[in-house]
């Protein structure tokens, strides 16, 4: 009796211990046992992303032949179209690079564009972030943008060596401006994550919508990035406007609204990550963070 | 453990049980004195209480209504709101930043093996310090030259993060803040948009500091964003005398006193700060632009922070106004103005006016020196105010500027004469080269004198010997009363407030010159002791000189009125498509067909080979009257010029006129300083005729 | 005997893992499936204090790291709660004990993450959820009944392990 009370108080003493230890810790410390543990499970997320991979590729292979020639058909048919349209471009390059030489236009910010397939998702009220399959060894750096196809993914916040965290459009760690269609004028909005709320799908907020900004009745207006920030290329589409589902705040001074994210971010299965060919100042200051 | 107790629990004594009496007695008299109080306060008390309670626990927030916006008569946007976006720091997240470097400070202090310690100055600095690293972060990020630009495929690094000399956490401020609002973040940069207070940065500069931020500034930390509304100029300095800026006021917009069913003055309001109108329209406009502000009933926790929200009335919006301005002419009369300058480079000061013929709608209403309104819009900087103090740009020339209209005067000489058949259109004087009155000689401009001059010939060369003998021949009383015919001596501007008809009646700029106007005579020297009115005095005044005193508007009125042949024209600064042209106190100028068309022809021959003709302008004639005026600056004789006129001369629509104030030289000269100002004000209303032209001729087809 | 509690952390990886692939199933509807508390119980009835206490950590800081949540808050739940029960073994005599423990401690863990991850959220600008209090009760709700189902099949497992590393059965086996 008396051995296992003066063990349970040995215990205690343990773990007021423990715990200052902790606190005192430095932080290079902590971030390094971080560090440790994600990289222990690096392997195990690669794992299991590739054995779903090759669980779909087995499924696409069990298609017919004529499912195949079929797709093989269409797929055909898109790419002669597509060529007319890169012939096109070539000359709209051209023109812009001709103009930008008259302007004597600072080019706004270089990408390298890094496919990368989803590794986990991972999403709750207070984050909404997804793991994809490339990291600092492919050369993904934090801060870079995460889009796919002309949409906006969302952020990569944290590099490991094979994997990268991105926080999605919807997780409270991401910011970026945007501007509304239908505003003329392209007054810059804020658009603001704001963590889903447990089993609804998850929404950011967009915020400093000017007052006499309407949505123009029955249609549904876009949200672009500006592409003044010098982190996301101009013009991508972040979602839609919804002013209806008005929330707490009316505007005082500004409407405030919520971004429907333009595409089911949650079954992503590829992402492309822009990553800057020239670290810009968010990025150096970024690295003092750490 | 336990022994059992005895049975009994009652006492058993008398004496005991008494006790217990008296026990139970006092109980029940304190449990009635309570439930009484208790009733009392439920039942009689209860309303009082709840109020007293409600006006502890409630607060009322004001929500601030957004300004109307301002345009110009083509529904181009003078004044608008913007969103702000100001960055703050979060003392509370940085106690902890403050204590280290506090400590660091310390012990380079004891180091140093310093003999007195001041604790609370390093406290101070430590707390400078660190905000200032982070405001140098901050610069970082938002800076355009930290940019990496050059094209390359490897990435480049960014320098590391230096501490601009310039960007300063002012102390004063801090200590401010720290006395007055500590819970409160402190406010390290005031607006993005303009970074360094004055830069002037390009709207498009401006946001992209604003997205720069926003995007690349660590989300995490103690550093935010806050945005709210202010006032914003997209024009810049353009018609700044006209549109005015705006300051802070604690004065509480209406519509907040009718919350009906809540006693608002028991409850506890929260500080509140608006904006009101400073000057120009913003001012006399305030209570139709202002809007409406809104409020918020909200329950505050024991702390003093809001709970929750108990009653909404949502702010609204002030209206519109609609100036007659014109931003294409303003424009123009505006950068013409600017380009008059002195032999120091210093932009001499002037005004320009132009405003419709027959409506009597102000088209351009330009005075320089000018100011920025948009670096008034959130506080009135000390060293920015006397910038303009000193330039004397707060000044609105065009209406508040009392000069000698000079030559520009012989028109109502002119009329003056006709009308009182002292001469008429086709009689000729003699002019020498100057004109002896009493022991003076008065002289010509042009040395060898004019020879035979007609009223034509006078308004085209400007002869001022043929205006000291009519002007002394009609007499100072006539003169001056024809100068009153033409208004010169009555205020402009003034009653003017004709919008939606409900709208109190206002005055349509502020202060308008009307106390300094003199239009003067014999009673008016006396007056002033100077003594007895002399000959000498008439023939100054019949060229517009001496006593007489007057405004650009009135000037620039006085043209109009000579366009349509009448006294007076009223002129307006409110747009409104329903104008009558009818004037204010106009008759009929009183002058015969011939007399009238001898006029227009001296006014038009003046631009075409008079004193005008610099600002000819080949395919547009117009008609005009040079002035050059005297007056003494400093102790030095300089020379206003002076140009009034109307265009285009067969078909008058628009009159005009331009001031320019030399000076210390005598280098400034009627035509050929205020010509071009003028010239460019009319070939951009020609401009704007054009490109509405064929808009016109679409709209109505079958008229 | 010093590093069985590693090999036993191996032989629970697997069931982690397997929550991190049904969250990533159920993340359309913003669920964590979180485990962590169920999985330290049956190594607590065996375990000496000096190995479930690393075993617990571990446990921990696997759910850490690649969510926002602050450095060690679960970590450090979980490791007083192995010791609490290291402490108190008669909390763990028989099955419906260990099943209340099990309940009783996800739950906690779960409390805890969420409210470190709110407080570190409250000092960032991001936005909050628009009902944090209903979130965070389902959120822990969901805990409850996890901890209650993932209970039984994790700790036959690490039962399984722990007789296959020669730790001795508890003293009062029931």
């Amino acid at each position: 009796m008396e051995q296992n009370r003066r063990g349970a108080q040995a215990s205690y003493v343990a773990l007021t211990i423990f715990i200052a230890v902790w606190i005192f810790m430095p932080s290079a410390v902590r971030r390094l046992n971080r560090e440790a543990f994600t990289e222990f499970q690096a392997p195990a997320m690669h794992l299991v992303s590739k054995s779903r991979d090759l669980a779909r590729f087995w499924e696409l292979k069990s298609r017919s032949s004529e499912d195949m020639a079929a797709a093989g058909r269409d797929l055909a048919r898109v790419n002669a179209a597509l060529e007319l349209k890169l012939a096109d471009f070539e000359d709209v390059r051209r023109e812009n690079k001709r103009l930008r030489k008259i302007d004597s236009y600072t080019v706004p910010a270089d990408y390298m564009s890094v496919v990368a397939r989803v590794a986990s998702r991972d999403s709750s009220s207070w984050w909404n972030r997804i793991v994809i399959r490339k990291g600092r060894n492919d050369g993904i750096r934090p801060g870079a943008p995460v889009v796919f196809g002309n949409s906006v993914v969302g952020r990569v916040t944290a590099v490991h060596l094979t994997t990268s965290e991105v926080d999605l459009v919807t997780s409270p760690g991401f910011r970026c401006t945007a501007f509304l269609e239908g505003d003329e004028q392209n007054r810059i909005v804020l658009v603001n994550g704001l963590a889903g709320n447990s089993l609804r799908a998850p929404q950011a907020r967009i915020s400093v919508i000017p007052v006499d900004y309407d949505e123009r009745v029955g249609q549904v207006s876009k949200v672009y990035t500006t592409g003044m920030g010098g982190v996301f290329p101009s013009h991508l589409i972040l979602g839609t406007v919804d002013l209806e589902s008005q929330a707490t705040k009316p505007g005082v001074s500004f409407k405030e609204g919520r971004l429907n994210p333009v595409r089911d971010l949650y079954n992503l299965q590829e992402v492309s990550v822009l990553v800057p060919l020239h670290q810009n100042p968010g990025e150096a200051l970024l690295d003092q963070f750490q | 453990m336990k022994e059992e107790l005895p049975g009994k629990v009652l006492p058993s004594t008398p004496i005991d049980r008494l006790r217990l009496y008296a026990v139970f007695f006092f109980f029940a008299l304190g449990f009635v004195y309570v439930s009484l109080g208790l009733g009392i306060r439920q039942l009689v008390e209860s309303g009082k209480l709840k109020e007293v309670s409600e006006s502890q626990s409630r607060r009322i927030v004001i929500l601030p209504p957004a300004r109307g916006r301002i345009y110009d008569r083509n529904g181009e946007i003078l004044v608008d709101n913007r969103a702000r976006w100001s960055v703050k720091a979060d003392l509370a997240a940085l106690q902890k930043e403050f204590r280290t470097e506090y400590l660091k400070l310390l012990a380079a202090e004891k180091a140093r093996e310093a003999t007195q310690i001041n604790r609370e100055a390093l406290q101070e600095t430590a707390k400078k310090n660190v905000l200032e690293a982070w405001l140098s972060k901050v610069w970082f990020v938002i800076d355009e030259t930290n940019k990496s630009v050059k094209s390359g495929r490897k990435p480049t690094k960014v320098p590391a993060i230096t501490s601009p000399n310039d960007r300063h956490v002012d102390l004063e401020a801090l200590r401010k803040h720290l006395r007055e609002r500590r819970p409160l973040p402190f406010t390290l940069v005031p607006d993005l948009a303009f970074p360094g207070t004055g830069q002037a940065l390009s709207p498009q500069e401006g946001m992209k500091a604003v997205a720069r931020f926003i995007e690349q500034f660590p989300v995490d930390g103690p550093i935010r964003l806050e945005s709210d509304i202010i006032r914003t100029y997209p024009h810049g300095t353009l018609a700044a005398h006209v549109l005015g800026y705006v300051k802070d006021s604690a004065e509480l917009p209406p519509n907040v006193d009718d919350l009906a069913d809540t006693k608002m003055d028991s409850l506890q309001k929260l500080h509140y700060t608006g904006k009101k109108g400073a000057a120009g329209i913003e001012e006399t406009q305030d209570e139709l632009l202002r809007g409406n502000s809104g409020w918020e009933l909200w329950t505050k926790t024991s702390a003093g922070y809001n709970q929750s929200r108990l009653q909404i009335s949502e702010p609204r919006q002030g209206s519109s106004a609609k100036l007659s301005l014109d931003w294409r002419i303003q424009a123009a009369a505006e950068s013409a103005l600017s380009k008059i300058r002195d032999t120091q480079a210093t932009v001499l000061p002037g005004a320009a006016i132009m405003m419709d013929v027959n409506t009597g709608e102000i088209l351009a209403l330009a005075s320089q020196p000018t100011f920025d309104p948009n670096r008034l819009a959130d506080h009135v900087s000390y060293a920015y105010y006397d910038e303009i103090e000193k330039s004397g740009g707060w000044m609105n020339r065009s209406i508040q500027g009392l000069y000698a209209p000079g030559s520009t005067f012989k028109i109502i000489t002119a009329v003056a004469g006709m009308r009182n058949k002292i001469i008429d259109w086709d009689d000729i004087l003699e002019c020498g080269p100057s004109f002896r009155v009493g022991n003076r000689d008065f002289p010509e401009h042009e040395p060898n004198g004019y020879g035979q001059v007609d009223v034509e010939k006078m308004l085209s060369i400007s002869c001022n010997v043929w205006n000291y003998q009519v002007g002394i021949r009609t007499g100072v009383d006539n003169l001056a009363a024809e100068a009153r015919r033409f208004g010169l001596n009555a205020p402009l501007l003034k009653t003017m407030g004709e919008i939606n008809g409900d709208f109190k009646e206002s005055t349509a700029l502020p202060s308008p010159a009307d106390h300094g106007l003199v239009v003067p005579d014999q009673v008016y020297k006396t007056r002033i002791g100077q003594g007895r009115w002399t000959d000498g005095d008439t023939a100054n005044l019949a060229i517009g000189q001496g006593y007489l005193l007057t405004t650009p508007l009135h000037m620039a009125c006085v043209a109009a009125s000579v366009a349509r042949a009448e006294t007076r024209t009223t002129p307006y600064i409110i747009h409104d498509p329903k104008r009558d042209g009818i004037h204010q106190g106009s008759q009929p100028i009183g002058l015969t067909g011939p007399q009238m068309s001898a006029m227009r022809a001296g006014l038009e021959s003046c631009v075409e080979g008079g004193t005008a003709k610099l600002g000819k302008i080949p395919g547009l004639p117009y008609a005009a009257k040079t002035g050059t005026a005297e007056y003494f600056k400093d102790g030095k004789k300089a020379h206003l010029a002076w140009m009034i006129g109307y265009a285009p001369a067969d078909k008058p629509a628009v009159a005009f006129c331009v001031l320019v104030e030399g000076q210390l030289d005598t280098s400034t000269w009627g035509g050929k300083t205020a010509g071009p100002v003028a010239r460019e004000m009319i070939l951009a209303w020609a401009d704007t005729l054009a490109k509405e032209a064929p808009k016109a001729v679409s709209e109505e087809p079958g008229r | 005997m010093g590093w069985a509690w590693l090999i036993l952390l191996l032989a629970t990886y697997p069931w982690l893992l397997g929550a991190d692939l049904a969250t990533d199933m159920l993340a359309g509807v913003g669920a964590i499936i979180f485990i962590s508390g169920a999985c330290i119980i049956a190594p607590c009835r065996r375990l000496r204090p000096i190995q479930a206490v690393p075993f617990a950590a571990c446990i921990g800081f696997l759910f850490e790291a690649r969510r926002p949540i602050p450095d060690g808050a679960l970590a450090i739940t979980l490791v007083a709660a192995s010791i609490f029960l290291t402490a108190n073994k008669p909390l763990l005599r028989n099955t419906p004990r260990l099943l209340r423990a099990a309940i009783i401690t996800n739950t906690l863990a779960c409390i805890a993450w969420s409210i470190a991850v709110t407080i570190a959220l409250d000092t960032s600008q991001g936005a909050r959820p628009a009902t944090p209090w209903v979130q965070f009760i389902l959120q822990v709700s969901l805990a409850t009944i996890l901890g209650a189902a993932a209970y039984l099949p994790i700790s036959l497992v690490q039962n399984f392990a722990m007789d296959r590393i020669g730790i001795p059965p508890a003293a009062d086996t029931p």
